[in-house]
């Protein structure tokens, strides 16, 4: 059996909003599967649903082959979850916490072990509530590992973090993978999902727009570059820039985004068509395109917005 | 100007708080209505007087009896044996019998208010038929304090220890246990209890178990502190008293958690609690009697489990007798504790 996860045509409505709209997914054992999406795409509930935390409306999961309605109890002894916030008891230590946590199941790792794995030793007799915010949130992560689960859900697991915080926490979810678990994660950060995720599916207003690997999603725009131009304060119009181009150029904040499928082609014509149109550009820079711009031409939003 | 745009906005804040108007306005005067319209009947007398037994035998009883007849006392004559049953159920505030050549009023040490409200009209009727006949030195009843159970103590204290421990049970009940497991869900801190495979009835007999024991060792304290300050005993068995306390404790918890499974927020809890605990506490009957209730609402009460348990615990603890008469009450309580425990159990949410 490869399938840790199968999803079949799961849709939520509450009152006044569909919050999944028929969702199919698939995760294979093993493997870091990301699901990415702006706040509000449904990703949590989506979660929520596949960790038993909330009824769907229609149809189907199915987690390590087994089935909420006839397994629940099962299926939470094998599954390891983190909250989008994990609110503990104010004067519950970490020490405790795992401790407690790790009595609920038949099959569970030692404090200590967890307590290095997430590097919280120094913090281990600490009240929670004197925790950093980047402590707390490995604290989660080792409750989710409490049982020695071969599922792992880690919703937004880096939401709120120092990008310090935010690497250590990456370097724990690799140990979590090289560990032979499978991890389901959900983010708003694109860096995060190609740093992590082997797989990943891109959702919005409640359904799924794509899936693949990060990589293979990028290669699949047809426009693999962005030559991007930046400006001191205020764009000027690009319109006769454009012309001259003869390419699309979109403005963004304090620059024009170009995107192309060749750089090496395109900068003699760009430089030069610059200069004719006498363009104040700060500085020039080519990047190749991210989870970002796949996210903006599915959309045509940006994921921050 | 700075000053009236910020107490405009308070205002706003505060009618935009529907807990916060509901207690403000509306629950009051609900209670007035209530207690008003129950209480209404017109005229009718505040305060029952039992006269137990042949006072109307001699000259002077049926002119004590006449002479009671304008007042707002309602005069209730019963048989020596009637009067002392109705007296050993509690019901009775103040009772007025022969004694020698003249009369004795007993008080309930429970309803002291009521009854020496009672007490004291009767010894002015009395002065009023004396002063009527004339000429000799006017002679006092003398007023008695004693619990149902026959008790007297040198101290009043006692009498009121039993009652502070009951009411103080029902409001952490009502109060703490069922607004922290409210507030706990509202914050989320259930959530993560809910992805694990611990069953929902563990969970809630381990909190059961810990306020037990909180409120035992809460109870002792305050007993052994009523002994130390004002020589307060248990009169009657200690394992009687704890098996009473634990079924109250019981009873009250469960009903808390209970009363949590129908809240959705802290306030809504704070709503439905306050609108329980008044009532029970009032309807109960221990704090002074219900006579000028309508007679159904008399009969409803019965079913409160407050009575019962306030009943089973002052009649082991003030007059050191058994539980022998108070198996109907107490299997109310237990009714009670089972029912709300089910419900508890059914209607318990981790989200």
């Amino acid at each position: 059996m490869t399938e840790a996860l199968r999803v079949r045509g799961i849709r939520k409505t509450y009152p006044k909003v569909v919050a999944v709209a028929g969702l199919d997914l698939e995760v294979r054992r093993g493997e870091v599967f990301g699901l990415l999406g702006p706040n509000g795409a449904g990703k949590t509930t989506t979660l929520e649903m596949i960790e038993g935390l909330t009824e769907p409306d229609a149809g189907e999961i199915r987690l390590l082959g087994l089935d909420w309605r006839r397994h629940g109890r099962a299926i939470r002894s094998r599954i390891g979850v983190q909250l989008q916030s994990t609110s503990l008891f104010n004067k519950i230590t970490p020490r405790e916490a795992l401790t407690l946590y790790g009595s609920y199941y038949p099959k569970r790792r030692s404090a200590e072990d967890l307590l290095d794995l997430v590097q919280l030793r120094d913090k281990a007799d600490a009240y929670h509530i004197t925790l950093s915010g980047g402590q707390m949130q490995r604290l989660a992560l080792a409750l989710a590992l409490v049982n020695d689960p071969e599922l792992v859900f880690l919703d937004e697991p880096t939401t709120g973090l120092d990008p310090q915080a935010r690497r250590g926490l990456w370097d724990v979810v690799r140990r979590i993978k090289a560990e032979g678990r499978t991890v389901i994660l959900t983010t708003h950060y694109m860096d995060e999902a190609e740093a992590l995720c082997d797989r990943l599916a891109i959702m919005d207003h409640g359904l799924l727009l794509t899936e693949g690997t990060p990589m293979g999603l990028i290669q699949a725009l047809a426009i693999p570059s962005v030559v991007e131009l930046t400006f001191d304060g205020v764009p000027p119009d690009p319109g006769p820039f454009r012309a001259l181009l003869g390419l699309p150029v979109t403005v963004r904040g304090d620059f024009w985004e170009i995107p192309t499928p060749d750089p090496k082609a395109l900068l003699p014509d760009l430089l030069e068509a610059a200069e004719t149109a006498a363009v104040p550009y700060k500085q020039i820079h080519v990047r190749r395109a991210t989870l970002e711009d796949v996210f903006l031409h599915l959309t045509g939003r940006s994921l921050r917005d | 100007m700075l000053l009236l745009r910020q107490f405009v906005m308070e205002w706003k804040l505060f009618s935009r708080d529907r807990a916060a108007m509901f207690w403000t306005f509306a629950f009051p005067m609900l209670l007035l209505m209530g207690f008003g319209t129950i209480f209404r009947s017109g005229s009718a007398p505040a305060f029952t007087l039992v006269v137990s037994g042949d006072v109307r035998a001699t000259r002077t009883g049926r002119d004590l009896l006449a002479a009671l007849e304008p007042t707002p006392v309602k005069l209730l004559e019963l048989s020596a044996q009637a009067a002392g049953e109705r007296w050993h159920k509690g019901e009775t505030a103040a009772q007025l019998e022969p004694a020698g050549d003249g009369f004795a009023v007993k008080v309930n040490t429970y309803l002291a208010a009521q009854g020496q409200m009672a007490a004291q009209i009767a010894q002015q009727a009395n002065l009023a038929v004396q002063l009527r006949h004339g000429g000799t030195e006017p002679t006092w009843i003398p007023v008695t304090m004693e619990s149902p159970g026959h008790a007297h103590a040198s101290n009043y204290a006692a009498f009121l220890l039993p009652g502070l421990l009951a009411v103080n049970l029902m409001s952490m009940g009502l109060f703490s246990v069922g607004m922290v497991n409210v507030s706990y869900r509202e914050k989320g801190k259930f959530r993560r209890l809910a992805v694990t495979p611990l069953p929902k009835w563990v969970f809630l007999l381990g909190q059961i178990l810990h306020r037990l024991t909180v409120t035992f060792l809460q109870s002792a304290l305050m007993l052994l502190l009523g002994f130390l300050a004002f020589g307060i005993g248990n009169q009657g068995s200690y394992w009687m008293l704890a098996g009473v306390m634990a079924l109250g404790t019981g009873c009250f918890m469960a009903m808390g958690f209970a009363l949590a499974g129908f809240a959705q927020t802290s306030e809504g809890y704070a709503a439905i609690s306050n609108a329980l605990f008044f009532p029970m506490m009032l309807l109960s009957g221990v704090y002074f009697t219900l006579d000028s209730a309508p007679r159904w609402m008399q009969q409803a009460v019965i079913v409160l489990p407050l009575s019962p348990y306030l009943k089973a615990l002052r009649a082991v603890f003030n007059d050191g007798a058994g539980l022998a008469g108070h198996g109907a009450g107490l299997a109310i309580v237990a009714a009670w504790t089972a029912v709300c425990f089910a419900v508890a159990l059914k209607r318990f949410k981790w989200a």
